[in-house]
């Protein structure tokens, strides 16, 4: 039945969790050719190869395919399954990495899904799961995807090299989707932070929230960072610290920054002082950018939206990212889907840079997973 | 004496005036209505019980929520395609004559032959699709899922028939249509009694079987072989006036109904392989959901598709343009068969008929005069421009010489051949359209060094380019002009078909020139410094270049020069990777577009409105004056402004140049069909232009899932120049980090006071906007409901009449402000608060109990607004890159790889149904359903039997396996379905979404007499393992047995086996419950076991266990519209090893032990019984056992002595004995005689009886004849005497 035609084909290891998430949502094979093909240490890593053995946890059926120098790989999804599944996250990359994936994927499971993921929770280079909790979350239930037992919690912080730290996702499942109509963002009303710091002294923490505190206070008032120093089991295997920034808007959209320590043996030592009135300026920076959704959380709601009813769905974006506009071409190849996007320059107000209205009619998608009983 | 006579005046006691006369007098005694029970006896209504009060209270909420259905966002659009109205019916009751009236009665117009669908407008807002079904049950089954009503014909004469029942049934299956019965030969009965009763008894029948109240229309009588008027035409207005409630399964889906069919398959490839996959395109309303390009589709009958082209065309039977009479215009009374040979054209296999007349719908392009003869035209093309449109006609008409569709692409239609490139930056693969022209430009190429001075302005705006090569060219000769502006505006053109043609907003080089220019600016400086006037002379120069080489080298190679393009372009995107060395992602993100726009001042801007501008500028510049490229043939453009109407000469002109150079052999019909295609590409094109902001092109400029081309762009053009790859910059890109977070490149410096205010107005703290401001919103509320009358007391409030003097002070003061701004216009303001409070009051007692029903009816309400508004104000082309083509579009779907048995066995009687599948809905899986044998169903179904499955839009062949669920979910393989119970089925096959319904038949073609419906059901789970498992016994026998232990062998083979089942529970066929221990070594496979009680060594110990089945991965689709014409309904697949069996005359040989053999029962011999003396003795009297002692031997004390008589003794014996002798002879004698006498005295009396019997007969029958003739006597007489009397 699938016929060749229907597989899709790339080449290069970039944006390989796009295209294997929307081939598991779309049910097409894909096939990437040439990872790291001219590297000196071709193939897949580590961190993807977790990824793929991840994503064949939680399917059933699914047919996966990598040569032997791992320069090819071939995809074939099979159903999304769920359950309760336990993996260990390669410490290349944190906890961030899959779990943007599993967001995705989560609602659609034939089973809710309630995940054990072990690794790095915060880096340098992925949202943090604390971000993730606080934007992603709020996100998906504008979606409709609530309920109980849909939560992220974190038992144990890990920072890279040694990782060692522990989240627990779980996420109920949903049959349809509810359109959206994201166009006004509102006005923040509340800064809150997470200044997280593990084997390190618990002073630190305390010294990123005041440095930060020394930024944000020109602009609201209403500014409350969290300590969290974690000792004991729950701390990890690597010393390291860092922020995190969230700003809630008056009709509950969520903005965020982050910014964490150089891991321990690389880079040299940062200032927390440092980290915080940087983390501050990002989250500036990204209150500047603007929009309805957070810069790392927009190809998320994209999808949402394409997976939605044959409805009319409506964001609000800060400008692009490199990420989304990548997502964007591959949910038109993937779904046929295109979207309305109409610039609306900043003008005289002074509310940040200029935005983007994403506009598209969702696909109709239902999950093809769930169990009629 | 009169006063007497009078009658005394009597009271009416009835009637309405005594009636009325009783009211009166209640009246007058104020004991009020009396019909109002309430009223009049309120006591009897009081609340007498609480509960029971409750209870009725509930009751009617019952009622009333279950009126309710779910609400659905109405997703039907506002020009809806038309509804498909199945004619349905056994043979011989009338259907074709009905449709043949129902046509009749709309368009006035008579069909000869009615083949496939026939589209007629039926009212000012409705257009019916009518079609024929017959009693195929492939046929049947398409239909109803594509059905929006289905009338139901009924031979009232006979009754209902099989058919009508199976339709009913599959009906229901796939989503239950409007049905409607239609009682049809109601003349063949002759009493009106038995027609009444008939009638009554078929209607509640078919209530029975759709709902209670169906309509069910009675079709008189024929008159002239038709219906009578007045019946079809109520008919039609019931069709007319009705409304459907969407079906699950048709609104999730795109679908069409094809009402034409056409072979586009080269004709040089069918002359060497006739049997060769075929192209076809297939025309239809689309209906359901909206369709994406490129999306997979299911046509029943044949098989899965990717679709390979879809466009959309002007409706060929549209609804009326302005609506302001009653009634349809005769003009627009439409119909539209293509298949039946109305509305122009008649289209068989291998010939296409033209109709000259009586048909209104192709009046407009009638006018066209010499394009009459082309069917496409005549159809379809008026306004389409499509490349593959175009190359259809051309395979269709090329008479002479037979072209290849290469060929003909590149010499009729510019189609521009492929050449990928890979942009350096971005990684991504773009589609270069060449053209084989463009071998002009090889001349070039050696001069490009030249030209490499202003590499950075070489990428500028394509339009720009133009622009200037126009200002070049209009200096030039006429000759020059001509060539340089093919080689532009060709390409230009080119691009615009590929890109419809791939459906995609943009146009491709342009955009990729915008999107690399813009990342050029955001970083390089030099690169926005350069001046138009520089481009200018550059490309002017490379203009008038090329025109020379076009001049000149007419076969030069064209990739040549591609590669002097392409050297060029490489090192410009060298040139810009230096810039960007530090960028990850390589892509030129939004934010630099943003970037760039705002520093940009000269020429080209990424997204503003000055870009869209400058555009049109350039377009202006570009054709100065239509009298300078003046021809003939620009008349049509009127009412076109003046712009377009100067591109549209240009382009036309062009067209026409074309055409005279390369494409003498046709006809003048043609190149006016073309030209309207240059036309509306050009509108078109301009609209985009306008329309689309650039960062749709940035995104969707170039298109990515070309990527999966990617390795064909390896392969050498023209056999001599190999396309030079940057492979190593694409893998740095395309190897790079994948990471979501988007990192900030510029950082603001957030000290500065400027750059903080530029976010000021995002926090609470900031200025709000005016209808958020809470100061002003609270102002303006003060203001309009400030002062308010008591309606209770009559007393007019005023502001002042507040408690709180200082409060009211101040709102006294915001108020005199406001209205000293407001003064003018108070009566407005009046008018506003009345209308205010008007909301107040309406919002509190009108929705004030809104339930949670209303309130998400109101929510998908205004979902379904908002759905409708977003795209309204888009054209078409626009609006179908974002939704997908809409329903109620006429689309032409081209499909590639059709078998040929499609197109040569093509019957039009069949519907063609092309089903969009959704996502994954093309996979395969195993699909676990609820099944229920059909209870008309004569034999119950066998697992892993062959059946026929009708399931989404798919009919196919599969092995089923059929199970139960038991208490603990676990699945147990059933040999056969249960009689009268669900059960489960599960099956491999195609995918299709939970909560479909299906329905299996053992067969299609026709050879069952009986109901062919074997099973529904619905599907409930979607796998790609199953989980089903069938009982196996694992037998053992004892071979030494302790008190509760024993040793067990023969259950397993090994030690290991032992292994896996220890702890396993055991029993015995007597049911001794145990346990098995561990394995034994002795013989191989025993195992000790514990019980619960001692074994015997006949026992028999068993274990139950569950197998998990297999199952055979088979999927045949039905392939019935692929079988001759005429065989469509023997389409016949895998047989069952029954069929097999019988076929082969193979017989089964069947286990001895399942034999029956007749039951031989053995007398069954008793043993006397036996009691031990001892018992005996103990034994009371009575029950003790009572032999009679056997009778001895008489003692001789008893024994009588022997008498020895005297001889005179003997003597006298003797002759006493011969006395008694003769006595007795005598007696003997005497009695002989006396029953002989009695004999004869019995016979002697038979026959005298006999003797009167007779005489007694013979005088009543004398009698008899004396009174007959008297009677007989008496008649005549009396007749004789009327005789008389009448004379």
């Amino acid at each position: 039945m699938a016929t060749q035609e229907h597989c899709l084909s790339y080449a290069g290891c970039n944006f390989l969790r796009q295209r294997l998430v929307l081939s598991t949502l779309s049910g097409r094979p894909v096939k990437i050719r040439k990872i790291r093909s001219r590297d000196d240490n071709p193939g897949l890593r580590d961190f993807e190869a977790s990824f793929i053995r991840l994503l064949d946890k939680i399917t059933n059926g699914s047919r996966i395919e990598i040569n032997q120098t791992g320069t090819t790989l071939y995809y074939q999804p099979g159903l999304l399954y769920g359950g309760f599944v336990e993996h260990d996250c390669s410490v290349l990359r944190s906890i961030g990495y899959y779990l943007e994936s599993l967001l995705c994927l989560a609602p659609f499971m034939k089973h809710p899904l309630k995940i054990v993921l072990r690794g790095v929770t915060n880096d340098q280079v992925d949202p943090s799961v604390d971000v993730l909790k606080a934007t992603a979350l709020p996100l998906l239930k504008q979606f409709g995807i609530d309920g109980e037992s849909f939560e992220l919690k974190i038992v144990r912080r890990g920072m890279p090299p040694g990782g060692g730290g522990e989240v627990v996702f779980s996420c109920p499942i949903r049959k349809v989707l509810k359109p959206i109509q994201l166009t006004d963002p509102g006005k923040i009303k509340r800064i809150r932070g997470m200044a997280y710091s593990v084997r390190v002294s618990p002073q630190m923490a305390n010294r990123i929230v005041d440095s930060a505190r020394s930024i944000l206070n020109k602009f609201i008032p209403d500014i409350y960072i969290y300590t969290d120093h974690m000792k004991g089991v729950n701390s990890g295997k690597s010393p390291g610290f860092g922020l995190s920034l969230v700003a809630e808007t008056t009709n509950g959209t969520f903005l965020s920054a982050e910014l964490a320590s150089n891991p321990q043996g690389q880079g040299t030592a940062v200032l927390p002082e440092d980290l915080g009135r940087n983390c501050a300026r990002l989250l500036l920076e990204e209150i500047y950018r603007g929009g309805c959704v957070d810069s790392t959380n927009q190809s998320l709601a994209l999808l949402f939206m394409t997976l939605g009813q044959q409805d009319v769905s409506k964001v609000l974006l800060g400008p692009l990212s490199p990420y989304t506009i990548e997502f964007l071409r591959h949910l038109k190849s993937f779904f046929q889907i295109m979207f309305k996007i109409e610039t609306k320059p900043c003008g005289e107000e002074l509310k940040g840079g200029d935005k983007v209205l994403m506009t598209c009619v969702g696909v109709g998608f239902s999950s093809l997973s769930k169990t009629l009983k | 004496m009169e006063t007497k006579d009078q009658k005394k005046h009597r009271k009416k006691n009835s009637g309405p005036k005594a009636e009325k006369k009783r009211k009166r007098h209640l009246q007058d005694l104020q004991l009020g209505d009396e019909d109002d029970a309430r009223k009049r006896n309120p006591k009897a209504f009081a609340v007498q019980s609480a509960v029971r009060m409750a209870r009725s209270f509930h009751r009617t909420q019952d009622l009333k929520t279950k009126k309710h259905h779910i609400p659905v966002v109405d997703r039907t659009p506002l020009e809806p395609p038309p509804i498909v109205v199945v004619v349905m019916g056994p043979p011989k009751v009338g259907k074709s004559t009905l449709i043949q009236c129902l046509i009749w009665n709309f368009t006035r117009q008579k069909l000869t032959e009615i083949r496939g669908p026939v589209t007629i407008v039926s009212g000012k807002k409705r257009r019916l699709t009518i079609i024929e079904c017959g009693c195929d049950i492939n046929m049947m089954i398409d239909l109803a899922k594509v059905a929006d009503l289905v009338l139901m014909l009924i031979d009232a004469s006979f009754g209902f028939e099989m058919e009508t029942f199976e339709f009913l049934n599959i009906c229901q299956v796939h989503g239950f249509p409007k049905i409607m019965g239609v009682l049809t030969h109601l003349d063949s009965f002759k009493h009106n009694k038995q027609l009444k009763k008939t009638k009554k008894r078929l209607k509640h029948r078919f209530w029975t079987e759709v709902y209670p109240g169906a309509k069910l229309f009675y079709l008189s009588g024929m008159v002239h072989g038709e219906y009578q008027n007045q019946e079809i035409h109520n008919l039609g207005r019931f069709i007319t006036v009705m409304k459907f409630r969407p079906l699950t399964w048709q609104t999730s889906h795109p679908y069409i109904l094809a009402d034409r069919m056409e072979d586009l398959t080269n004709p040089e490839d069918i002359r060497t392989n006739i049997k060769c996959d075929r192209k076809v395109s297939l025309y239809g309303y689309l209906r359901g959901a909206h369709l994406k390009n490129k999306s997979q589709i299911h046509m029943p009958g044949v098989g899965d598709f990717a679709v390979s082209d879809v466009s959309f065309l002007p409706d060929p039977c549209a609804l009326p343009e302005q609506q302001k009479k009653r009634c349809l215009n005769e003009k627009e009374k439409l119909v539209y068969a293509p298949l039946s040979g109305v509305g122009g054209v008649l289209y068989d296999k291998d010939a296409v008929y033209v109709d000259l007349g009586g048909s209104h719908g192709f009046q407009a392009s009638d006018e066209a005069g010499p394009t009459r003869e082309l069917v496409q035209s005549l159809i379809s093309t008026h306004s389409t421009i499509d490349a593959k449109m175009a190359s259809s006609r051309v395979t269709l008409f090329s008479d002479s010489k037979p072209l290849a569709s290469e060929d003909i692409d590149n010499q009729g239609l510019w189609m521009p051949k492929e050449e990928k490139h890979m942009d350096l930056k971005t990684g991504r693969v773009r589609r270069k359209a060449i053209f084989g022209d463009e071998d002009d430009e090889s001349g070039d190429s050696g001069d490009e060094d030249d030209d490499e001075i202003s590499e950075g302005d070489r990428l500028e705006n394509d339009s720009s380019d133009d622009k200037t090569e126009e200002e070049e060219d209009a200096e030039m000769t006429n000759k020059y002009k001509y060539v340089t502006v093919k080689g532009i505006k060709r390409q230009k053109l080119e691009e615009l078909e590929e890109d419809s043609e791939v459906d995609l907003p943009a146009f491709a080089d342009s955009d990729d020139d915008l999107e690399r220019s813009s990342g050029e600016e955001g970083e390089v400086e030099e690169a926005e410094e350069s001046s138009e006037e520089e481009d200018a002379t550059a490309e002017g120069k490379q203009g008038i270049l090329e025109s020379k080489a076009e001049e000149s080298g007419e076969t030069g190679l064209w990739p040549a020069s591609h590669c002097g393009d392409h050297v060029n372009l490489e090192k410009s995107l060298l040139l810009e990777k230096a810039a960007l060395p530090t960028s990850d992602s390589g892509h030129s993100t939004a934010e630099e577009a943003f970037a760039s726009e705002n520093e940009s001042e000269g020429s080209s801007s990424l997204s503003s409105e000055e870009e869209d501008s400058e555009n049109e500028d350039v377009f202006r510049k570009k054709y100065p004056k239509p009298s300078q490229v003046g021809s003939g043939q620009n008349l049509e453009s009127e009412n076109l402004i003046d712009e377009t109407s100067d591109i549209e000469d240009l382009l036309k002109e062009e067209e026409d140049y074309k055409e005279e150079n390369n494409y003498s052999t046709e006809t003048l019909g043609d190149l006016k069909w073309k030209e309207e295609l240059s036309r509306k590409a050009a509108e078109a094109f301009l609209r985009q232009q306008q329309a689309t902001p650039n960062l749709l092109k940035l995104i969707y400029g170039t298109v990515t899932e070309d990527n999966e081309e990617e390795g064909d762009t390896q392969e050498e053009l023209g056999g001599l120049f190999h396309v030079s790859q940057p492979d190593g910059g694409c893998k740095h890109k395309a190897d790079s980090l994948d990471c979501s977070r988007f990192f900030v490149e510029a950082p603001h410096d957030w000290d500065l006071e400027e750059v903080m205010n530029s976010i000021k107005d995002c926090f609470v703290t900031g200025k709000w906007e005016d209808d958020k401001d809470a100061a002003k919103i609270l102002a303006e509320d003060e203001e309009l409901y400030g002062d308010f009358e008591d309606l209770e007391t009559g007393d007019v409030h005023k502001k002042k009449s507040g408690l709180d003097t200082k409060i009211e002070d101040v709102e006294k003061d915001i108020k005199e402000e406001i209205d000293c701004d407001a003064e003018e216009n108070a009566k407005k303001k009046h008018l506003d608060k009345k209308r205010k409070l008007k909301e107040m009051f309406d919002a509190e007692y009108d929705e004030g109990e809104s339930t949670y029903f209303d309130d998400l009816k109101g929510e998908m309400q205004k979902q379904a607004q908002l759905n409708r508004a977003e795209f309204e104000d888009q054209d078409d082309e626009a609006r179908v890159q974002y939704e997908g083509f809409r329903p109620g579009m006429y689309v032409r779907i081209e499909i590639k790889n059709v078998p040929c048995e499609f197109v040569l066995n093509f019957d039009p009687h069949y519907p063609v149904i092309l089903g969009g599948l959704g996502n994954s809905e093309g996979s395969v899986g195993y699909v676990q359903m609820r099944l229920k044998k059909h209870r008309w169903y004569k034999k119950i179904l066998k697992s892993r039997d062959p059946i026929i499955f009708s399931v989404g839009w798919r009919r196919f062949q599969t092995i089923p396996l059929y199970y139960i669920e038991d208490h603990n979910g676990r699945q147990r393989l059933l040999k056969y379905t249960p009689q009268h119970m669900h059960c489960g089925a599960t099956f491999w096959g195609p995918v299709t979404p939970q909560g479909t319904g299906f329905l299996a038949i053992q067969s299609v073609s026709d050879m069952m007499p009986d109901f062919r419906i074997a099973a529904t059901g619905v599907v409930l789970d979607l796998d790609k393992s199953i989980k089903i498992v069938k009982k196996l016994k694992l037998t053992g026998f004892p071979y030494k047995i302790f008190k509760n232990t024993s040793f067990i062998k023969g259950m397993f083979n090994s030690t290991l086996e032992v292994a896996k089942f220890e702890g396993a529970v055991i029993r015995t066929v007597s049911g001794i419950r145990g346990q098995i221990k561990k394995a034994l070594r002795a013989p191989e496979g025993a195992f000790r076991a514990t019980f619960e009680d001692k074994l015997l060594m006949s026992d028999i110990v068993f274990m139950r266990t569950w197998y998990p089945v297999s199952m055979p991965a088979f999927y045949n689709p039905v392939t019935s519209l692929l079988k001759p014409v005429g065989e469509k309904d023997t389409w016949s697949g895998m047989r069952t090893t029954g069929q097999l069996r019988l076929a082969h005359g193979i017989r089964l040989k069947p286990n001895k032990d399942s034999l029956y053999k007749p039951v031989l029962r053995q007398k069954k011999h008793f043993n006397s019984l036996h009691i031990p003396k001892a018992l005996q003795k103990a034994l009371p009297f009575k029950n003790k056992p009572k032999t009679q002692a056997k009778a001895g031997k008489v003692p001789k004390d008893r024994r009588r002595p022997a008498v020895i008589r005297e001889p005179h003794e003997r003597k006298i014996l003797a002759l006493l004995d011969a006395l008694s002798t003769v006595h007795s002879q005598k007696m003997k004698k005497t009695k002989q005689q006396r029953h002989l006498h009695n004999k004869e005295h019995f016979q002697e009396k038979q026959k005298e009886e006999e003797e009167k019997l007779k005489r007694q007969k013979d005088l009543r029958k004398k009698l008899f004849r004396i009174q007959g003739q008297k009677e007989r006597r008496n008649q005549q007489s009396s007749l004789k005497g009327a005789e008389e009397q009448l004379k």
